[in-house]
């Protein structure tokens, strides 16, 4: 007879093997780095360029340059480019962060030189026609306008520019207004100066061999484009306030949001893999502490979580949730009370265990699938010009760490007055 | 070509298998066939509450998550109006502890009062949060009454009302898991770097004595033939008018499925799309519109929805929709746009098979809908829809007596 109640024997994995890149440079100085994994005759290729928001001259720029990219190029109109990408099958999609700009094509293997001739012209000649730059400005304040009816939206502004201050690049947000204030020849110039091939590195993952990666080479690799000599500019000094503490008001709101952390040390720092864990035990799975005591035992909440945000020189630790009304005060206070508790306890070796374990499970999980392979190897690479030993680092921390150097660590990183916290919510809920 | 193996337990559990070792994860998905459709008109909501339930312990391990974390797993589940689904992805060694879990859970439950306060709680605040406090999102509450009228399709999978997930009582819950939480109500695939062998195996050992449960033949209702145009204004405190139309097509299993979903594709997908092109490209009439389907097991709808600029009306909205869909139903398409969406539609599929986890899920889709091997087969269905084909289908679809639509008004 089966015995249920005992766990089948578990084995976490000493060593993890990582799926390397294939990496060249290519004629023109672009890295490439191509992952073949998979079982469909598809691939994506992204283009990854030094491009956030925080290299813009004007609120806005960067995320409408990138979305404006498919909108008409020196030999295609709009609705040309848009027709050809659909026939074959292909899309793009853009992206824009504070730190990079990023267009993703998928293809279906057997149209992607076709595909790839399209891309060209696309990164290459864009002309931001101004009837469809009209269309962008209208269609982003208004959709702009519906996100800031959310009190998540209102609580992660007041979060970034409580940590940075408005008027840095990690601090700022565009306005309703400022899309309608976008400029063509602004984009025009963005496109020269940032989405040049000096500051792009380009990644194919999926089903590919080397007539993919020639055809590659054929669009990206040989000529340079845009402007060689952008040099990318130092961010400047942080600029916050002592303001601890920041409220929104949302009128009738069932809700509230809250966002508590932190300006943290960046991924090179040697405690930064330790900080990975202390993160984890607080909030960083289904069974952290947060979700166990917010969630599952008191039920304030849908889900809550802490999260180490990756930013190219600054990594940024935040608590996030949304709780219902009422419990507003209560869920702050529990928040507070399970970070003393790290600051204050040790942590139990049946936890730490559990944890650790957890964490390899994830390592190897972003390993899983050709695209989540290249979203981890390009988030290595190009943010904080990290290699392979990255991992082996972590691993060597998350099997090693104890409990005394967690609380340690709890106690140099999470004190109570280094943490700022964002409330937005119905006033009549806060007290 | 996604390579199936597939067996039965004497119990009636269905296991799907793919081999594929380009990964060192293993995703184990089980699926129970049951959903908000299977449930009470006065409880509803309880099949997604259930889901939530299943997460509070089982007869012999008092915690589902811990144990699994604990071997460097992760889980999540969703249910929706057809289905119920549950997915653990896990590092290949150790798989067993995914096959003792869930057949844990599927023995039987601890029905643990605490969860079953706390939970109730919890799925309040996820009413809350996706659809009561969030600009539009009371949509599906106003449009699934209006469309439908016998269907339970006429409420969202997470109930009604907040009111019907607080009067849940433990022996709701115990009747519905042993109602329909069963071998023989359930589908397993796995994808991953595994043989159908160790499969067969663990099956056999972990869900092989779980006995058979009697699982009552669902008798759903039809929904009778929509015979005149349904009509819905609100107004709400949103920033801007929307527009929602929705037609009844047809089920999952019928011949003209595919057909629909390509019309829904011919309409909306990719920037080159009819409504796209015109309405928000060209003639600045809408900021976003959307065309697609529900893709239910039984009769779906076919939607469209549409966010107006400041300036356009009500009516200058809905005339513009009606004009592109009467072209469809009086106009051929010619072969180059038909070959577009299909291209279209064989892309995204292949897409969405990437993904080793979501691989395991189409899998067990397929199964339930008949068979896995399916899924290889699916995008030449698509592929044989024909111009007179789209016609006929668009004709059947888009009368006003076909249609509801509702007017969300923005307050001034």
């Amino acid at each position: 007879m089966l015995n249920r109640k005992i766990a089948p024997i578990r084995q976490i994995p000493d060593k993890i093997v990582v799926t390397k890149a294939d990496e060249i440079i290519l004629p023109n100085g672009i890295r490439l780095l191509s992952i073949n994994v998979g079982t469909e005759d598809v691939c994506k290729l992204d283009l990854h360029f030094s491009a956030g928001s925080r290299y813009q001259s004007k609120p806005a720029e960067s995320r409408a340059a990138l979305s404006l990219l498919t909108e008409g190029t020196q030999n295609l109109t709009s609705h040309q480019i848009a027709e050809k990408f659909d026939f074959f099958g292909s899309f793009c999609e853009q992206n824009s962060d504070r730190d990079f700009g990023k267009i993703s094509m998928f293809s279906l293997s057997k149209y992607l030189n076709e595909s790839l001739d399209l891309l060209e012209q696309v990164v290459k000649t864009p002309t931001f026609p101004e009837k469809e730059v009209e269309t962008y400005r209208i269609k982003g304040k208004q959709s702009l306008i519906v996100e800031l009816e959310k009190v998540t939206t209102l609580s992660r502004q007041d979060f970034f520019k409580g940590l940075f201050g408005f008027y840095h690049p990690y601090g700022f947000f565009a306005e309703p207004q400022d899309y309608i204030n976008i400029k063509r020849s602004d984009l025009v110039n963005f496109h020269q100066s940032h989405l040049t091939s000096n500051l792009c590195t380009i990644v194919l993952s999926g089903k590919v061999g080397d007539s993919e990666i020639n055809n590659v080479i054929n669009h990206f690799g040989k000529e340079k484009w845009g402007n060689e000599l952008t040099t990318l500019e130092n961010l400047p000094k942080i600029a916050a306030s002592e303001q601890r503490k920041y409220f929104s008001h949302k009128e009738d709101a069932l809700q509230s949001a809250i966002r508590i952390g932190r300006i943290l040390v960046d991924r090179k720092h040697p405690d930064y893999s330790a900080l990975v864990i202390l993160n984890t035990l607080l909030g960083g799975y289904f069974g952290s502490r947060l979700m166990k005591n917010i969630r599952e035992d008191k039920g304030y909440t849908y889900g809550i979580s802490s999260t180490i945000l990756t930013l190219r020189e600054f990594c940024v630790f935040v608590i996030g949730t949304e709780v219902g009304a009422e419990y507003t005060s209560l869920a702050i206070k529990e928040i507070y009370f399970e970070i003393s508790r790290l600051r204050n306890e040790l942590v139990s070796n049946n936890e730490l265990d559990l944890v650790r374990n957890y964490l390899l499970g994830e390592l190897l999980r972003s390993f899983d699938g050709a695209f989540t392979i290249a979203d981890t190897i390009i988030n290595l690479f190009e943010f904080n010009n990290l290699d392979y030993t990255f991992f082996e680092k972590t691993i060597h921390t998350i099997k090693t760490i104890t409990p005394e150097q967690i609380m340690n660590l709890a106690n140099n990183y999470l004190r109570e007055d280094d943490l700022i916290e964002c409330v937005a919510g119905s006033k009549k809920n806060i007290n | 070509m996604i390579e199936v193996e597939k067996f039965c337990l004497e119990n009636g559990l269905r296991v799907v298998v793919h081999n594929d070792n380009s990964t060192p994860i293993v995703s184990f998905n089980l699926l129970y066939d049951v959903g908000s459709r299977d449930e009470d008109p006065e409880r509803t909501g309880f099949a997604h509450l259930f889901e939530h339930l299943m997460f509070g312990g089982s007869v012999n391990i008092p915690k589902f998550d811990e144990p699994l974390e604990r071997t460097g797993g992760e889980n999540n589940a969703f249910t929706n109006n057809d289905f119920t689904n549950y997915y653990i992805t896990i590092p290949k060694e150790n798989l067993e502890t995914a096959f003792w879990l869930e057949s844990d859970r599927m023995l039987n439950l601890a029905f643990s009062k605490k969860s079953l306060a706390v939970q109730k709680n919890v799925v309040v605040e996820e009413f809350n949060q996706r659809y009561l406090n969030k600009s539009y999102g009371d949509v599906w509450h106003l449009l699934r009454p209006l469309a439908y009228k016998v269907h339970p399709y006429k409420w969202p999978t997470i109930g009604v009302e907040p009111r019907h997930i607080k009067n849940a009582t433990l022996t709701d819950v115990k009747d519905f898991f042993y109602k329909h939480y069963a071998p023989n109500n359930a589908i397993l695939t796995i994808t991953g770097p595994v043989t159908t062998v160790e499969i067969l195996e663990y099956s056999k050992k972990w869900f092989g004595e779980i006995e058979r449960r009697p699982v009552p033949k669902r008798q759903i209702p039809k929904e009778p033939r929509q015979t005149e145009p349904r009509i819905l204004e609100i107004e709400r405190d949103v920033p801007f008018d929307s527009i929602f139309k929705v037609y009844h097509m047809s089920n999952r299993k019928h011949a003209d499925f595919h057909a629909t979903d390509l019309i829904s594709d011919i309409l909306s997908n990719g920037k080159s799309s009819r409504l796209y092109n015109k309405l928000v490209q060209e003639q600045n009439i809408f900021s976003e519109i959307n065309a697609y389907i529900t893709g239910d097991i039984d009769e779906g709808l076919f939607v469209i929805t549409g966010r107006l600029y400041e300036k356009t009306s009500f009516q200058l909205a809905e005339s513009t929709i009606n004009e592109e869909l009467d072209q469809i139903k009086n106009k051929s398409l010619g072969d180059y746009e038909l070959e577009k969406v299909k291209n279209q539609f064989e892309s995204n599929y292949k897409f969405g098979e990437v993904n080793p986890l979501e691989k395991a899920m189409n899998l067990a889709f397929h199964e339930l809908l008949g068979n896995a091997e399916n899924i290889n087969h699916e995008v030449e269905k698509y592929r044989k829809v024909t111009q007179e084909k789209v016609k006929e289908v668009a004709s059947n679809l888009f009368s006003d007596e076909n249609c509801s639509t509702l007017f969300y008004k923005a307050k001034k």
